[in-house]
């Protein structure tokens, strides 16, 4: 059965769909897609037909779920989709995550929100309900947003075991759950703690992006607002993982995506500093830790030929799970690289899109 | 008695494709009910958690932002237009 790639890629006005085959050498580009709409969050779902869900929002009209069985070329707004009830005061502002269930559980759906919640789907994206044992944690009047809203841009499934999960709130920290997502402990012991002015010890972390690690569930991988984390515990605790990738002497390195890819080896694209927010020296230099390595190295420059003075965002970095594997990114300023030989060396995809959001690999047999 | 609905082209897909079309109701209010009960995919973006509408988008009933309607129960007249607007204020 032939494979090909679709990368989605999500952006402030629209969804597009890269093509190409296995080899990844030559791309089409369709779209946009749902014009006019943010598209933080997209999902290539082929677990029954091939599905598109697009996490779209705007200023305006608020956030909802819209899906395509054409390959983007028709939506369909989801009636029954994420929503908080009035009595939770709360407000749905954009969908940030979507990823599909556990394998033993090929009908659900989970969706991370703005303002941050968890809900899930059992049929196949028709129906939703908020798994508000989140948002009714003893917590909440604790949270805060980061600047880019209080989000919940990260949900992790334990491979193992269908009932593990783990969330990433931004500016929250990191909660795991151990029934199915009914109850959470949150699990930032060791992250560094941005001020959100709020006396909770216990949250108020700015999680930027948190990867699980393709070999052992236990190990989790952050990019924090103060720096690079490791968890070898399943997040119970967290020390810094920053040897060769701190950019200015006495910062924390900072940036947003951090990515894994089917074999371990881990990638950054870290930024000048939390007040730059841009790349350092107008370089996108991808850093990469090779598995069994145990520090990180500036793995190659994705645009060595001219300055590019723009940011990564957390979900605009990617890994395909073809071998070998392809890395992706894209830019603030709409421009979407790809490396095929573990971030050494890049090519740019045709077009300048706009702000984009997000990335997502999606692998499609024929 | 029918009046005009007319709603940007960004939603129209909740409202079968159409940014304008006809709707029947005997008052404003009832308009206003109906346009959510009969095209329900519109109401997450008309009206937020609490019920309100929505902080950047605006009802107009004629020339009439229906915020500063003291009363909506208006018979309908023939002629009268439901205008789904964009605040400036939305971007």
């Amino acid at each position: 059965m032939a494979k090909r790639m679709a990368l989605l890629v999500g952006t402030n006005k629209g969804v597009f769909l890269y093509a190409s085959d296995e080899n990844r050498k030559e791309w089409s580009l369709k779209g946009p897609f749902l014009p006019g709409w943010e598209v933080y969050s997209v999902l290539g779902d082929s677990r029954h037909g091939n599905r598109i869900f697009a996490g779209t929002s705007h200023a305006a009209y608020g956030a909802t779920i819209r899906v395509s069985e054409d390959f983007g070329e028709t939506w369909t707004q989801i009636e029954q989709g994420p929503s908080y009830p009035k009595e939770t005061g709360f407000s749905l502002n954009r969908i940030w995550q979507l990823v599909p269930g556990h394998p033993s559980e090929p009908d659900t759906l989970f969706a991370g929100a703005e303002e941050a919640g968890l809900f899930v789907s059992r049929d196949r994206g028709t129906t939703w309900r908020e798994l508000d044992g989140l948002t009714k944690h003893p917590t909440r009047p604790g949270w805060f947003p980061g600047a880019g809203g209080m989000c919940l841009h990260t949900i992790l499934i334990d491979p193992r075991n269908a009932r593990r999960m783990w969330v990433a709130m931004s500016a929250v920290g990191v909660f795991r759950t151990e029934d199915g997502g009914e109850t959470w402990t949150p699990r930032n012991q060791g992250l560094a703690r941005v001020p959100t002015g709020q006396p909770q010890e216990e949250v108020g972390f700015c999680v930027h992006k948190m990867v699980l690690d393709p070999f052992n569930p236990d190990t989790l991988y952050m990019q924090e607002h103060g720096g690079v984390f490791k968890s070898t515990d399943g997040g119970d605790s967290w020390f810094t993982i920053e040897d060769g990738v701190t950019l200015r002497d006495g910062d924390a390195p900072f940036g947003f995506p951090i990515v894994v890819s089917p074999g371990g080896d881990l990638f950054l694209l870290p930024l000048e500093s939390s007040e730059q927010r841009s790349v350092s020296g107008g370089k996108l230099l991808v850093y990469g830790m090779y598995k069994g390595e145990n520090r990180w190295s500036p793995v190659g420059d994705a645009a060595p030929d001219e300055p590019h003075h723009v940011s990564v965002l957390r979900d605009a970095m990617a890994v395909d799970a073809f071998d070998p594997y392809g890395l992706y990114f894209g830019t603030t300023s709409g421009e979407l690289f790809c490396s095929l030989d573990r971030g050494r060396t890049w090519e740019r995809l045709p077009g300048q899109l706009s702000r984009i959001l997000c990335v997502k690999p999606w692998i499609v047999e024929d | 008695m029918q009046l005009e609905v007319s709603v940007p082209l960004l939603i129209s897909d909740c409202t079968r494709g159409r940014t304008r079309f006809p709707l029947e109701a005997g008052t404003l209010a009832e308009a206003l009910r109906l346009l959510v009960e009969t095209y329900p995919l519109l109401r997450v973006h008309l009206y937020n958690e609490q019920g309100n509408v929505r902080e950047h988008v605006l009802l107009y009933y004629n020339d009439d932002n229906i915020a500063w309607l003291d009363d909506l129960d208006i018979p309908i007249q023939p002629g009268d237009k439901l205008r789904v607007l964009q605040a400036v204020s939305g971007g």
